[in-house]
């Protein structure tokens, strides 16, 4: 699995703001002490309520694949910030950044999403105004 | 499911009412324009970052005139961010210990249900005037999230009925105090949350609204929490909302597609 560790230091200013900017505790889903850079397939992208959300199978070193789930802000706020449901698309190549789940489940929060171009999408999305 | 719908139905029309209204401060505030074609109605680009400047523009019979889209003007995180100098909130035992055993998954609001008063969801609201011209019977405050509902604020001069169920929202009333809207709120289901921390309330919970337009871009809420069944002494806070120019209401189904509180872990005051 092509898992990178980030500093926990450049989370804090993020993980500072996160907390009111969803309908749910930001820190009581997500650990910002475990931060997580994957990159993968895109496999299926929703544009759903609350938050829409991105799956990725991610290769593993041993060969097998997981099957990620990225969440992101709601559809209303991407679609304010310039993004919309085509900006993600199934087959695409993502390196994401984000946060890993309490649960342990394999599931984040993306904090950026970048094409394998380098073109960014949903840049912030899961931080700002509206998540 | 007849019930269930009926609110619906009121949206839709409370949704014809607002477009009306919507022109009409279109006409009077020329920078709080209708979308581009395709939008989706997220908002007018051109106009979304702009923030009106100058005093609060007033309706024709004097009065501030609330109507815009707004995000923020109660608490999210914690109440006790908006605590005003001198005030303390102090839990009674009881309340104190409910608050401590709760589990930030059990949060309403993480789990689609509505956030009651004072609390407001991370998303924008519209106030709407009914009838959009002279005195007003009626406001409206048409939240998008965290679920797609409203407040019902009655300004015809009615009293609080003596038989109110516990809602959600409770029974609202409101009048003029020079330029500041005073809303008085009662009849309070103990179900929701005041904040993300699980601050509580009982159905005894009484809430004083007290909203000034400060400026054309900036709505104060000065909020008074009475409620003996879960505080030792009334307290107030007070939070501002922030005009969202050039911003429509969009559609937002919270449950939809909700995954986050099987994953939710820890406390409420995490």
């Amino acid at each position: 699995m092509k898992i990178r560790m980030n500093s926990l230091l450049a989370c804090v200013p993020l993980v500072a703001a996160a907390p009111a900017f969803a309908h749910h505790s930001f820190a009581a889903e997500y650990d910002a002490a475990k931060p997580v850079t994957l990159t993968g397939t895109v496999t299926k992208v929703e544009w759903t309520n609350p938050h829409a959300r991105f799956y990725i199978n991610v290769k593993n070193d041993d060969g097998t694949t997981t099957n990620w789930n990225f969440e992101l802000a709601s559809p209303n706020y991407l679609k304010r910030a310039g993004w919309s449901s085509a900006s993600l698309k199934q087959g695409d190549v993502v390196t994401v950044e984000g946060s890993l789940a309490r649960s342990g489940a394999n599931m984040a929060n993306a904090r950026a999403v970048t094409l394998a171009d380098g073109h960014k999408v949903f840049a912030r999305a899961a931080t700002d105004n509206g998540g | 499911m007849r019930a269930s719908r009926s609110p619906y139905r009121l949206c839709v029309t409370l949704a014809a009412l607002c477009a009306l209204s919507f022109e009409a401060l279109a006409q009077q505030t020329p920078v709080a324009a209708t979308s581009p074609a395709g939008s989706g109605g997220a908002s007018n680009p051109a106009l979304a970052g702009q923030k009106p400047k100058g005093p609060a523009p007033r309706l024709p019979n004097g009065k501030p005139d609330l109507s815009g889209v707004w995000v923020g003007g109660g608490p999210v995180g914690n109440i006790k961010d908006g605590l005003l100098p001198g005030q303390e909130i102090v839990l009674l035992p009881e309340a104190e210990k409910l608050m401590k055993g709760r589990m930030a998954a059990d949060d309403p609001e993480a789990r689609c249900l509505p956030t009651g008063v004072p609390r407001v969801a991370p998303y924008p609201w519209r106030v709407l005037q009914t009838p959009s011209y002279g005195e007003p019977t009626h406001l409206f405050f048409l939240f998008e999230g965290n679920i797609h509902s409203y407040r019902q604020i009655f300004m015809d001069g009615r009293a609080h009925p003596d038989d109110l169920e516990p809602t959600w929202y409770g029974h609202s009333i409101g009048h003029w105090e020079g330029d500041t809207l005073v809303i008085e709120t009662v009849g309070f289901n103990d179900r929701f949350w005041f904040d993300f921390v699980g601050h509580p309330h009982s159905t005894q919970l009484k809430t004083i609204e007290r909203y000034t337009r400060k400026d054309a871009a900036t709505l104060e809420n000065v909020i008074t929490i009475i409620d003996p069944g879960a505080y030792a002494k009334p307290f107030t806070v007070k939070f501002n909302a922030t005009l969202r120019p050039g911003w429509d209401l969009m559609e937002y189904i919270c449950n939809e597609n909700n995954q986050d509180v099987e994953h939710i872990r820890g406390p409420a005051g995490l």
